[in-house]
């Protein structure tokens, strides 16, 4: 074998695990139940993975920059229960409100990465601190899950076009987003950054500039996954949050995506938001327990892992 | 002096907030300082103080223990399933819960040392199959009750002094004399400050490392099953807080997530004004919800004023001052 194609395979490795995992999840779950390969399994499936996949890209963003962020949760539950408390059913009011959280999402993300550059703070304290206060304030706003949206906004994952239902052309345009963005020169700068952060700021980088703005996406994307949420739950939690903080790292880390930063990709995050959300679908059609589905999430980011640190040591030991 | 000054600021900042804690919740609620909501007060802060001993060593190696809640309620969950309220079996299922513990340990450390798996995945991992598994196992019913025995540890008193207070401390102090008189303290600051470096100078890193997530599984355990004591029973769910807590109190003490810094002394107070701020809110008529964004705060103004890049903005405010003075 070629030395390049070797050195390939080796980087793609953990997303080709990945593939891999999906596509025997996929042929386990074919050969236990009819139409899994149907357009109304996807829009389902797609439906209901939507909400890891949106915070997960977030977190993608901020694990290719090395860092991480826990936070993701407190802004998922914030987002949610302002959402159920605001809305109301005026169209114009919704749209303010909407933006009003995208724009918040954003803020909150940036400040978490003005603490962590400014003070140099680790990642995992500050976005636990911000986790804790954003999840206070959700409650403060709406103590116990309620609220409510309007029928039509519910509508949203119902909603079909071209035979596609709403979420699916929602990933559609995300990855479309992804492959624009990875090339701009942010992209590639925050995953320079990942890689090296001496070596990016001696070539001239702003890693305040970078710092803020992978947090802010991070924010903006959890906070664009609490929207999808209430179209799911038709209603606000304060808690609900917590349900998402690991998984949207499990499901980077089950795609290839490296915490050590600077490797992956969001494509390989989508192929893990799916497993993590198949394993359910996986263990149901089985007839076992629904409690052995954390025990499979567990294993299958073990192994995922595993590939993924095995793979870095053998590069390691070529370069050397 | 200074230099002890500089070394031990995290340390001391955290018994500053301890001691201005205590002043303004003896303020606003008078009763706070009665020797029984001082004893409550304490043994909510033992078992804080006891899972976060195990975090804290972990942190020092630079890892990180997120296993904790399913280690805790796994032991908590089998050793009254094993007891059914007998306190003869104790003998047996406490070492085993405790062995139980250092096992699952084991496999974390094992995995972090040897495979190079990040230690955030591992022991999420591990603790998402323990909590699959203990439901798995269970189904969800209720387990019997804790053995007399555990609850006089958990809830009994030596005179004045709460007995979980008295195990807290004789661990506290094989956890300081630990850290600062062995050389087991001397390898982990070493591993958790330069991995790199501490392998060329001869430091086990590898053992080091693991060991430091045995101990952490090992305190889980402990704690685990001394709160069915408290509680009266095992329930699902009851370590989830305990995540938190745990990193918490090692951070408000000092101990930096990098690896390296920290002692478990810092941790102790900690655990305390963790313990004394849910004390306080109520006092205030503060929901929980504010607790948490309080929670939040007190992480981040401790951490910010223990860490470097604080101590290093001071230092380049007043360096510029003294050269535009010097103009």
């Amino acid at each position: 074998m070629s030395t390049s194609l070797r050195n390939y395979l080796l980087d793609k490795a953990p997303f080709l695990t990945a593939c891999a995992m999906l596509v025997a999840i996929l042929a386990t779950y074919a050969s236990l139940q009819r139409g899994v390969f149907s357009i109304d399994e996807l829009n389902l499936v797609t439906g209901s993975a939507m909400t890891l996949i949106l915070v997960a890209t977030g977190q993608t963003i901020v694990i290719l920059r090395g860092g991480i962020d826990l936070s993701v949760g407190g802004m998922v539950s914030l987002g949610t229960v302002i959402a159920a408390t605001q809305f109301g059913t005026d169209p114009v009011n919704i749209v303010l409100w909407s933006s009003a959280i995208l724009l918040l999402g954003f803020l909150i993300g940036a400040a978490n990465g003005v603490m962590i550059n400014y003070l140099q703070l680790q990642p995992f304290l500050v976005t636990l601190a911000t986790w804790s206060v954003l999840s206070g304030v959700a409650m403060i706003i709406l103590p116990t899950d309620g609220g409510s949206v309007p029928d039509w906004w519910i509508g949203f994952g119902y909603s079909e076009f071209l035979g596609l239902a709403g979420p699916v052309w929602m990933m559609i345009a995300l990855i479309g987003f992804w492959f624009w963005f990875k090339s701009t020169r942010l992209g590639t700068t925050i995953r320079a950054t990942g890689s090296s952060e001496k070596s990016a700021f001696l070539s001239g980088v702003s890693i305040m500039r970078v710092d803020i703005a992978a947090y802010g996406l991070s924010g903006f994307f959890a906070a664009a996954g609490a929207l999808y949420l209430t179209t799911q739950t038709g209603g606000g939690s304060p808690i609900i949050g917590k349900d998402y903080i690991l998984p949207s790292v499990a499901a980077a880390v089950i795609g290839g995506v490296s915490l050590f930063g600077g490797r992956g990709g969001l494509m390989g995050t989508v192929v893990g938001a799916f497993i993590l959300i198949l394993i359910g679908s996986l263990v149901f059609a089985l007839r076992i327990s629904s409690h052995w589905q954390p025990v499979l999430s567990g294993l299958i980011l073990l192994v995922a892992v595993l590939t993924s640190s095995l793979t870095e040591k053998t590069a390691k030991g070529q370069a050397q | 002096m200074n230099g002890f000054l500089v070394r031990y600021r995290a340390v001391l900042l955290a018994y500053g907030a301890v001691v201005l804690l205590l002043l303004v919740t003896a303020a606003f609620s008078p009763g706070f300082l009665s020797a029984a909501n001082i004893r409550a007060t304490l043994v909510l802060a033992a078992f804080v103080g006891i899972v976060a001993l195990g975090q804290t060593f972990v942190i020092i190696g630079a890892g990180i223990d997120l296993s904790i809640p399913w280690v805790l309620n796994t032991a908590a969950i089998l050793m009254t399933m094993l007891c059914a309220s007998e306190n003869l079996p104790l003998l047996w299922v406490m070492p085993l819960m405790l062995a139980l513990g250092g096992g699952i340990g084991l496999f974390n450390g094992v995995g972090v040392a040897y495979f190079g798996v990040p230690a955030i995945i591992m022991t999420l991992a591990t603790n998402v199959m323990l909590q699959g598994l203990i439901l798995v196992f269970t189904g969800g019913s209720p387990t019997p009750l804790a053995p007399d025995a555990i609850r006089f540890l958990a809830v009994g008193q030596l005179g004045p002094v709460p007995v979980i207070v008295v195990i807290w401390a004789v661990l506290g102090v094989a956890a300081t004399v630990l850290l600062s008189k062995m050389s087991f303290g001397r390898h982990l600051y070493a591993l958790g400050g330069n991995e790199t470096v501490a392998e060329f100078s001869g430091v086990p890193t590898r053992r080091t490392k693991i060991l430091t997530y045995v101990g952490s599984g090992m305190t889980a355990a402990f704690a685990g099953m001394l709160m069915t004591g408290y509680s009266g029973q095992a329930y699902l769910g009851m370590g989830d807080p305990y995540l938190f807590t745990s990193v918490a109190a090692a951070a408000i003490g000092g101990a930096s997530i990098l690896g390296g810094t920290g002692h478990y002394v810092g941790t102790v107070a900690g655990a305390l004004v963790l313990t004394i701020l849910t004390g306080l809110l109520p006092a205030l008529n503060l929901s929980s919800g504010a607790l948490q964004v309080v929670y939040g705060a007190v992480i981040l103004i401790t951490v910010a004023l223990s860490s470097d890049g604080v101590s290093a903005s001071w230092a380049a405010l007043f360096g510029r001052r003294k050269t535009q003075g010097a103009k």
